[in-house]
C-alpha cells in the first residue's frame, strides 16, 4: 500500500516491532512558552444574555476515560495493555498541542525513517506542538529549517516531498496556514501529482504538512485564514481538520500512516483551549469519514473545525434562547423545538460524500457553517452535490454562514467570523423556510 | 561583530566576487568620519525615540490595549543609520521592524498609534492590519505585509518603475529591508537576481540580528552569512556593523548613489543582535540566555556608541540625555492616551477596497446580508451592540 515507502521500511530501517519497544512518549512538559502568539488562544467569557456553551465547557469534548475510550471508529494499533474490556488502555488530560506533540512521538518511535521538520521546530514550535521532540529523538530527525517555506512551504515542501519520494516519513510544518502559498506549487503540482505522472512508480503518500489554521479574533490578514478551500481541486493530496484532542492524535497518526500527502490544518485557537482525555495508546481515526456529533431530524449542521463549538452555542441559543431572543421575530416557538443534526467533517478532502447525504436525505435541511470565504469555499462544493442528490427531499435551499469574499480584517473581525447568532438565524430562516 | 567572525574595516569597499577570506565589515563610527552637528543628534535622537515608543507600546500590548507589537530593540543603528542615508523620497519596503525609517520621515506620533490601535486615524490599514503593519504614500512607505520576503522581488520591480519614470530617474531608488530569516525565502533570491539582470537600482539591506523567532543565524545558513551571496547574483556588496549608525549611514549613501548611478542594486549586510524578543508572542529566553542578551546590552549597544561619539564632540551630555528621555516619555505617552479614545473606521470599510471601482454583486450583497442582520438584532443582541460602539458612528451607515 505504501509502494515505496515500504520498501524503504524494511530494506534501510528496523522492523515495527523493534521500534515499538523504544517508545514511552513522555509527558508534553518542559519550558512553558510565556507570551501568547498573536493567534493563539485568547478565550473570551461566552458573550451576556444566557448560560452559553463555550470551548472549555463545551459537551462536545471528552474528558472523561469512559467517553475517550468510546469515540466512535477509533482504532487501536497496539495490542490491549489488559484483558478487561475496554483493554486496560489508559487516558491522560491534554490540550490539543499536547495531543498533537503526542501523536509526533509515536510517530517517530514507530517509524525509523519519520522525520519532522519546520520553521522553529527544534526549540518547541511557535505553539509547542514539537516541544521537546528534538531533545527525544535527535536533531537529525527533529530539525529547524531555514525560513523557507517554498521548500516546506515549496521548500519545506519540496524537502519533504524528496524525503517522501524516497519512502520516508516527512512531516513538516507551516508555521500558519496563511504562509502555505509559497508551497502551493510543490503541493498542487508536485505532492498531488506525482503518482499519477509517474504511471504510479513514484508517490509521496510518505508527506504530512501540519500548519495551523482558522481565526482567533485578532489575527488580521494574515494569521487568520482557512485556506482549505484551495486545495480542493488539487486530487491527490488529502485535506484534514481536527476538532479537537483526540481527534488531533487520531487524525494526525492515520495522516502520517496514509499512502497519500496530506494537509492537516490545525485550528489554533484549539490548541491550549481544547482539553480531552486523550488514549495514551497509539491509534487512528478514520480519514474521509464525518462523524455525527448530536443527532437531530430536522436539520443538518456540517462544519469542521473551531466553528463546530460555535454551532454547539447556536444551537443551545435555538433550543432556549436567552431572554433578548425569545421575541417571535427572532427564534419562534417551533423552530425552538427543532433537531439539529450536528456533523463534524473532519476531512474536506476527499470529503464523506455519503455520511453528508444520508443525512441529509433524512432531515432535508442543510446549513453549512465555514470560516473562509463564500465564493469558491469547500460549502460550494458541498451544495453542489446535496443539490444534486438531495433535490427532491429538500424542504430548503442549502445555506452557507461563512466569512466574507474580502481578507480578514483586524478590527472588524467579530462581524467577519461566522458567529453563533448569525448561524442560528440561519438556522431559523431555514427551519421557516 | 556580532553573528559574524568578520574582521572589521574602515575602508569602504563594495565587492563582486568572494574571495577565500572571511567578508570584512566596514565601520567608522570610532574613526573620523564627516558629520555635521545637527544632523548627528538627529541621527541619535531618532534612534532613542524609538526604545521610547518600544517601551510603552510594549507594555500596552501586555495589558490587552493593542493585539500585537515587535520592538527594534538593538537595531536602532541599523534602521535609523540607513533611513539616514536615504533620500525621504526613496522608495521603502519594509518587513516590519523598519518603524524607525518612518520616525526619521516624519510620520507622526499620532500615526504610529493610530496604526498600533487599529483606530480611525490608521490610514494605512483602516485598522484592517496587526499593529506595526505601517504604510503611507506620503512617506514613500510602502506598506507592510506578514507574508515574509514578498517585498523583496517587489523591490526589484518598483526599482525598475522608477528607472522608467523620467521624474524620478536618476533621482530616487528603492530601499528594500529584511532579516536574515527571510533571505532564506526563494522570493529573495528571485529579487536579487531580477534586480541584477534587469537593472534595478535598489538596494536590498538586510538586517542580520541573528534570530528568526527562534531559529539561530547558524542554522539559517551554513556560508558566510548573506553577504556572500550577492557576487553569486553579480551584485556590489557590503556587509558593514549595523550598530554603528554612522557606518550603515555611510554605506547606504554610497549604495544608493551606485544604484542611481548604474541603475544597479546593491546589497548591504548589517550585522547586529535582536535584544528585544521577536515580538509580544514570544519568550526568547526559551531558547537563549538571559545573559546573553543583557552582554550584548552592555558590549555592543548601539545607542550608547552613538552617544559617546557625540559626548566625544562635545555635542551632547547627561543633560541633553535627560530632557530628550523626559519630553518623549511625555509626548509618546500622550499620543497612546489621546489615540486610545478615538474610535476605529466605520464598520461598513469591512467590504471596502478589495477592489477598485464598484463593488462587484457579491460584495454588495453580502454587505447587505451583515446590514440585515445587524438591522434585526444590533439593539436586543448585546455582544454586537458593543461592539458596533466600536466604530466611527457606532456602525450607523451600515444600518
Ligand atoms: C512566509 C512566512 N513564513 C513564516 C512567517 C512567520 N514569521 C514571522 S517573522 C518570522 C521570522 C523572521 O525572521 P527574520 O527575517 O530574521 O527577521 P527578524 O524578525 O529577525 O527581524 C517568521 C518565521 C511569516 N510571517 N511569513
Amino acid at each position: 500500500m505504501h509502494g515505496l515507502r515500504q520498501h524503504a521500511q524494511t530494506s534501510r530501517f528496523v522492523s515495527r516491532s523493534t521500534l515499538r519497544t523504544l517508545r514511552g512518549v513522555s509527558a508534553c512538559q518542559g519550558r512553558r512558552y510565556a507570551g501568547t502568539t498573536p493567534t493563539e488562544a485568547q478565550e473570551k467569557p461566552p458573550p451576556a444574555g444566557g448560560e452559553l456553551p463555550s470551548i472549555a465547557t463545551s459537551k462536545l469534548l471528552r474528558v472523561t476515560r469512559e467517553t475517550a475510550l468510546k469515540s466512535p471508529g477509533l482504532m487501536w494499533t497496539s495490542e490491549p495493555e489488559s484483558a478487561s474490556p475496554d483493554g486496560g488502555r489508559e487516558t491522560r488530560k491534554m490540550n490539543m498541542y499536547q495531543a498533537v506533540r503526542d501523536a509526533l512521538g509515536i510517530a517517530l518511535s514507530t517509524d525509523e525513517s519519520a522525520v519532522v521538520f519546520g520553521e522553529d521546530v527544534a526549540f518547541g514550535g511557535v505553539f509547542r506542538c514539537t516541544m521537546g521532540l528534538a531533545q527525544e529523538y535527535g536533531k537529525e530527525r527533529v530539525f529547524n529549517t531555514p525560513l523557507t517555506e517554498q521548500a516546506s512551504t515549496n521548500g519545506i515542501a519540496g524537502f519533504g516531498i524528496g524525503l517522501a519520494a524516497m519512502g520516508q516519513t516527512a512531516i513538516a510544518e507551516i508555521q500558519f496556514s496563511d504562509y502555505i502559498f509559497p508551497a502551493f506549487d510543490q503541493l498542487v503540482n508536485e505532492a498531488a501529482k506525482i503518482r499519477y505522472r509517474s504511471g504510479g512508480q513514484f508517490n509521496v503518500g510518505g508527506l504530512t504538512v501540519r500548519t495551523p489554521c482558522m481565526s482567533v479574533g485578532h489575527g488580521g490578514l494574515y494569521h487568520s485564514q482557512s485556506p482549505e478551500g484551495f486545495f480542493l481541486g488539487a486530487s491527490g493530496l488529502k485535506v484534514v481538520v481536527p476538532r479537537s484532542p483526540i481527534q488531533a492524535k487520531g487524525l494526525l497518526l492515520a495522516s502520517i500512516r496514509d499512502p497519500n500527502p496530506v494537509i492537516f490544518m490545525e485550528p489554533k485557537i484549539l490548541y491550549r483551549s481544547s482539553v480531552e482525555q486523550v488514549p495514551i495508546s497509539d491509534y487512528t481515526l478514520p480519514l474521509s469519514k464525518m462523524e455525527t456529533l448530536v443527532r437531530g431530524s430536522d436539520l443538518t449542521l456540517l462544519t469542521w473545525g473551531t466553528p463546530l463549538y460555535t454551532c454547539e452555542m447556536a444551537m443551545s441559543m435555538l433550543s432556549s434562547p436567552p431572554p433578548s431572543l425569545q421575541g417571535e421575530d427572532f427564534v419562534p416557538r417551533d423552530a425552538r423545538k427543532a433537531n439539529i443534526e450536528l456533523i463534524d467533517l473532519r476531512t474536506i478532502l476527499p470529503w464523506d460524500m455519503e455520511g453528508v447525504i444520508e443525512s441529509v436525505n433524512r432531515t432535508g435541511r442543510l446549513v453549512i457553517v465555514h470560516e473562509a470565504g463564500r465564493t469558491g469555499g469547500v460549502g460550494a462544493e458541498i451544495a453542489a452535490e446535496v443539490q444534486k442528490r438531495c433535490f427532491l427531499k429538500l424542504a430548503a435551499p442549502v445555506k452557507r454562514v461563512c466569512g466574507w469574499d474580502t481578507p480578514v480584517g483586524l478590527q472588524y473581525e467579530k462581524f467577519y467570523i461566522p458567529d453563533a447568532l448569525r448561524i442560528l438565524d440561519a438556522m431559523v430562516e431555514t427551519l421557516k423556510y | 561583530m556580532p553573528n559574524s567572525a568578520s574582521p572589521v574595516t574602515t575602508e569602504l569597499h563594495f565587492f563582486d566576487a568572494v574571495s577565500d577570506k572571511v567578508i570584512p565589515a566596514y565601520r567608522v563610527l570610532d574613526g573620523n568620519g564627516q558629520i555635521g552637528e545637527a544632523f548627528a543628534r538627529k541621527i541619535y535622537e531618532k534612534m532613542s525615540l524609538l526604545p521610547a515608543l518600544d517601551n510603552v507600546l510594549y507594555n500596552v500590548q501586555r495589558q490587552g490595549k493593542i493585539s500585537f507589537y515587535m520592538t527594534t530593540h538593538g537595531e536602532e543603528a541599523a534602521v535609523i543609520g540607513s533611513a539616514a542615508g536615504l533620500d525621504d523620497t526613496d522608495e521603502v519596503m519594509g518587513q516590519y521592524r523598519e518603524m524607525g525609517v518612518l520616525l526619521w520621515r516624519g510620520f507622526s506620533l499620532n500615526a504610529i498609534m493610530g496604526q498600533c490601535l487599529g483606530n480611525e486615524e490608521d490610514s494605512g490599514t483602516k485598522g484592517r492590519q496587526m499593529p506595526v503593519h505601517f504604510g503611507s504614500p506620503a512617506h514613500h512607505f510602502h506598506t507592510i505585509s506578514s507574508p515574509l520576503a514578498t517585498q523583496i522581488p517587489q523591490a526589484a520591480g518598483v526599482g525598475y518603475a522608477l528607472k522608467r519614470d523620467p521624474a524620478r530617474r536618476g533621482k530616487n531608488c528603492t530601499m528594500v529591508y529584511f532579516g536574515e530569516g527571510a533571505a532564506s525565502e526563494g522570493d529573495f533570491h528571485a529579487g536579487m537576481l531580477l534586480a541584477s539582470v534587469l537593472g534595478s537600482p535598489t538596494v536590498f539591506f538586510c538586517r542580520n540580528n541573528g534570530f528568526a523567532i527562534s531559529t539561530p543565524a547558524a542554522e539559517q545558513y551554513a556560508g558566510d552569512g548573506i553577504a556572500s551571496r550577492g557576487p553569486g547574483y553579480g551584485v556590489k556588496t557590503v556587509r558593514v556593523d549595523g550598530n554603528d549608525a554612522l557606518a550603515v549611514l555611510a554605506a547606504v549613501r554610497e549604495a544608493r548613489r551606485y544604484a542611481i548611478a548604474e541603475s544597479k542594486p546593491v546589497l548591504i549586510e548589517a550585522t547586529t543582535y535582536r535584544v528585544g524578543h521577536h515580538s509580544t508572542s514570544d519568550d526568547s529566553f526559551a531558547y537563549r540566555p538571559r545573559s546573553e542578551v543583557e552582554n550584548w546590552k552592555k558590549t555592543d549597544n548601539p545607542l550608547w556608541r552613538m552617544r559617546r561619539f557625540l559626548e566625544g564632540r562635545g555635542w551632547w551630555d547627561e543633560a541633553a540625555e535627560q530632557e530628550m528621555k523626559d519630553r518623549y516619555k511625555n509626548e509618546v505617552l500622550a499620543a497612546f492616551r489621546r489615540g486610545e479614545t478615538l474610535k476605529r473606521h466605520p464598520l461598513g470599510e469591512l467590504f471596502t477596497d478589495v477592489y477598485g471601482g464598484e463593488m462587484p454583486w457579491h460584495l454588495k450583497e453580502q454587505r447587505d446580508e451583515l446590514s440585515a442582520l445587524l438591522k434585526k438584532y444590533s439593539n436586543v443582541w448585546e455582544p454586537w451592540k458593543k461592539e458596533l460602539a466600536k466604530f466611527q458612528g457606532n456602525g450607523k451607515e451600515m444600518l
